[in-house]
């Protein structure tokens, strides 16, 4: 029975890793430009089509398609700020006018990726093959990669956050936008970067789960709630919130699916629903004020 | 009419309001004064139900008002105004007034709905009575102008207006002369007579020491969130501990007249 | 009364014009499809104007759409597994609705603007799983055949059956008629009033005895109901549902149409966007391929240029003409 729970857990870990670096770079739009980004889950997907065209099309070794997902989605999320939310920033009503924008870039890459890639889910030929085992518990060789890459990256990011003027510029303009830009912080420039840096993270992640997972159009739709959700457990300006709603998520989720199958959704989203009830912030958050 | 006894409010670990006393009695104007940060406004919003008290009791005529929202307050016959700003962006002074009478409905909330003709007169009347008083306070020239437009001192005037459609008994006003000209602040004064005239008691916060001086009855001094003197105007302006407070804090820009 | 009232005021010749156009619509447009999409587009036009009865309060709702499943099953499970008339099972799915979201509502409007939101965005997610887990209500794949309303029963007149689109369309038209009375009443009241003002300065309205707490709820009560007769209506019209439809999307969408006409408008904005968004797509299907992409820009265009929404226009022409 121990093996079977750490079994779960492990696998659970693995997939809620990966909600993690999705979480992250969520969090970090949602407290830094303040972008209700529905359309973020589109990255993932156009990353991981990217990987897989890149691979299997075009012949190109992972490591560097990978790299080219990463920088192609930091680049799409750049342009996008660049062309439409820098603007509605500045103007009233901005909330509402937002989601709207945000929805139609959600359409436009959406639909791009439809037409580019097709309508039918594609494969990749396995990256890492193997199983690893030993004291009775078993994993893919790719989800250990999946899982050292999700914690390599979340640690690089931290200690981006924590560590360098950059991060610390985001946590001043996360704070208070305008003290900030009084400090001498180039906001927009800013802006620029998180979004960069959220995007290529989202692009990344969907890379690395490609061949692990397989790719179809739907996922960055199918995606986006989930991340949602994990944000909204963990707090929506927290990092670290990011990175413990994904894992409880991830290991719950895993767990449930077990025990109880048909109940685990519900349960997991109801438990959700009353931790914010009691906590609207979320686990980790601090309350974020936005005007209508 | 108020009586507010060993009232206390912490925001985190900082302490506003320190045990405070205070007796007010009806139909007089009652000044509180104090140097910057004497928690004279914290005194006021939680008066009024917009700040849950730390520990204490505040009641109303034999009612204990403490633990109540700021909208039963309000129902209760307490109207109070706001230091900065406080207004409705778009709307015509008229509709604020008239908003501001919400309180006043008698018929049943069905004909309301209906709009039945029973519901449309007293909205008329409702409309009338906002026009009155807008008239009363001399803003009736300005009646459809956007709040928003008007000059400062008239938006406080504004103010006063909204909360006295709640025909209150006691009104809190927070500040009224800030920002003032000494036109503006002369028919402030009238204004606030006038409507102690009507029988409304009054509690006004105010830096401003003439006006003070010329308006209330008596006064009430708060220093750290405390009460440090309570009396007759004249008995104030020679209270040494007074002098002391706001000598102490003269050089954080205190504003002694 | 001030520019901006408490809902627009209706000049009665063109109110009158567009009443007679709308109800002869049916007689110039034979298309099925197109009727089709003028039945939706109306019903889609209630739907928005309930968020904005939500908006005005200061109240984002992401859970629209999951209210209008709840109508939209329970008046499906009246009639199917009740025998029950659609026109009991239409007032009783409004009002299944309105009580859920007073129960619900007493926890999730209590907490500011922005928990308001996101609450009902997981209320929104939560809804979908509970329909599709739930055997008796059909699961993930729904329910289908569901029956249209019972023929319509008027002394001196043959029943009036509804087995043609015509029929939907003047069903449809008359709870769209109902809506917009009924909101227009609402807003013209004192309620209106204590919406608008807990919308623009809730501390100010507080101040003078307003129970802001109350409103909201009232509004997000009012909403729900509404939202649930529709709900009923769609499920008897379109014949089949399952949980997929009432998504979190769904809600993003009405909120869209919403925004697309001029939330400023609480009747006429709804009304105009949803109509406009549901035409906009059908002139695009000729692209089929590129059509979200076009839909998107058009998102984005109307968001950088006229972020107040369309009749925001006749905002500008009118203060130009002052």
């Amino acid at each position: 029975m121990l093996t079977l729970i750490l079994q779960l857990l492990l696998d659970g870990m693995a997939s809620g890793l990966v909600y993690v670096i999705l979480a992250a770079g969520l969090v970090l739009i949602l407290s830094v430009p303040r972008i209700f980004l529905i359309a973020y889950g589109q990255f993932y997907m156009i990353g991981a089509y990217v990987v897989w065209g890149a691979t299997v099309l075009l012949e190109l070794p992972y490591l560097v398609s990978l790299l080219l997902a990463t920088l192609i989605t930091a680049l799409l999320s750049m342009t996008s700020y660049w062309l439409i939310f820098r603007h509605i920033h500045a103007g009233e009503k901005n909330f509402l006018a937002m989601i709207v924008a945000a929805m139609g870039l959600m359409l436009i890459l959406g639909q791009a990726g439809l037409l580019a890639f097709g309508t039918s889910s594609r494969g990749m030929p396995a990256i890492f093959t193997g199983v690893l085992s030993g004291a009775d518990l078993s994993i893919s060789v790719e989800k250990v990669v999946i899982m050292s890459a999700s914690v390599a990256v979340t640690i690089v990011l931290f200690l981006l956050y924590e560590k360098t003027k950059i991060g610390r510029a985001m946590r001043a303009v996360a704070c208070n936008p305008e003290a900030a830009s009084l400090q001498g912080i180039d906001v927009t420039a800013l802006y620029l970067v998180t979004m960069g840096v959220s995007g290529a993270l989202a692009g990344f992640a969907g890379g690395m789960i490609a061949p692990a997972y397989g790719i179809n159009p739907e996922m960055g739709n199918h995606v986006i709630l989930t991340v949602l959700l994990v944000v909204m457990l963990g707090g929506m300006n927290s990092l670290v919130g990011a990175v413990v709603g994904g894992i409880i998520f991830g290991i719950t989720l895993s767990l449930g699916q077990y025990f109880v199958p048909d109940l685990a959704q519900i349960i997991l989203f109801t438990a959700i629903g009353v931790i914010i009830l009691i906590r609207p912030a979320g686990l980790l958050g601090s309350g974020v004020s936005v005007d209508v | 009419m108020l009586h507010v006894r060993g009232l206390h409010k912490r925001f985190g670990g900082l302490v506003a309001l320190n045990g405070v006393d205070l007796d007010v009695q009806p139909g007089e104007i009652l000044g509180v004064i104090g140097p910057n940060g004497a928690g004279k406004s914290t005194l006021l919003n939680v008066i009024s139900g917009f700040h849950p008290a730390s520990a204490g009791k505040t009641r109303l005529q034999n009612q204990d008002i403490t633990r109540l929202p700021a909208h039963e307050i309000a129902r209760l016959g307490i109207g109070r105004t706001f230091q900065a700003a406080t207004l409705f962006p778009g709307l015509s002074v008229l509709d604020h007034v008239f908003i501001g009478c919400h309180l006043d409905y008698r018929t049943p909330v069905w004909q309301r709905v209906l709009r039945l003709p029973a519901a449309r007169r007293e909205e008329n009347v409702l409309r009338q009575w906002a026009e009155q008083t807008i008239e009363f306070m001399g803003l009736g020239a300005l009646k459809n102008e956007w709040a928003s437009n008007l000059p400062h001192g008239h938006q406080r005037v504004l103010g006063v207006c909204i909360a006295l459609a709640t025909r209150p008994k006691l009104l809190l006003l927070d500040e009224p002369m800030t920002g003032m000209n000494p036109t503006e602040i002369q028919t402030m004064t009238g204004l606030v007579r006038q409507i102690r005239a009507r029988g409304i008691t009054i509690v006004m916060v105010e830096h401003n020491m003439k006006a003070v001086m010329d308006l209330c009855d008596r006064i009430v001094v708060l220093n750290f969130g405390s009460v440090i003197a309570e009396g007759l105007p004249s008995a104030i302006q020679q209270n040494d501990r007074v002098i002391d407070a706001y000598l102490g804090k003269e050089d954080a820009g205190g504003n002694v007249a | 009364m001030s520019k901006r009232t408490f809902a627009e005021p209706t000049k009665p010749i063109a109110l009158g014009l567009g009443v007679i156009i709308l109800i002869g619509l049916p007689l110039l447009i034979t298309s099925n499809y197109y009727l089709h999409l003028l039945i939706v587009a109306g019903m889609n036009a209630v739907l928005a104007m309930t968020f904005v009865l939500m908006l005005r309060t200061g109240l984002v709702s992401m859970s629209i759409a999951a209210f209008w499943g709840v109508g939209a099953y329970t008046a499906t499970l009246l009639t199917m597994k009740w025998g029950a008339s659609f026109w009991l099972a239409l007032p009783l799915a409004a009002i299944v609705a309105a009580i859920l979201a007073l129960a619900i509502g007493a926890l999730l409007v209590r907490n500011a603007a922005f928990s308001f939101l996101i609450l009902t965005a997981v209320l929104a997610l939560l809804t979908v799983f509970v329909f599709g887990n739930l055997k008796w209500l059909g699961g993930f794949i729904g329910i289908d055949r569901i029956p249209p309303p019972d023929p319509i029963l008027l002394p001196f007149l043959p029943p009036i059956p509804f087995d043609s689109k015509p029929a939907f369309y003047y069903l449809m038209l008359f709870l769209l008629g109902l809506a917009v009375i009924f909101y227009r009443a609402l807003y013209n009241s004192w309620a209106g009033r204590a919406w608008m003002a807990i919308g623009l300065n809730p501390r100010l309205a507080e101040s003078f005895g307003v129970n802001v707490f109350r409103y909201r709820l009232l509004s997000f009560v009012i909403a729900a109901g509404t939202a649930g007769m529709m709900g009923g209506f769609y499920a008897h019209y379109i014949g089949a549902i399952n949980p997929y439809a009432f998504n979190i999307f769904k809600t993003i969408n009405v909120h869209i149409f919403a925004i697309m006409g001029g939330v400023q408008f609480p009747l006429l904005g709804p009304l105009l966007g949803s109509f406009v968004m549901t035409l906009v797509p059908e002139l695009l299907r000729v692209a089929k391929e590129i059509e979200p992409i076009i839909l998107g820009l058009w998102y984005i265009l109307l968001m950088l240029f006229l972020p107040n929404g369309l009749l925001s226009l006749l905002q500008r022409a009118g203060k130009r003409s002052d």
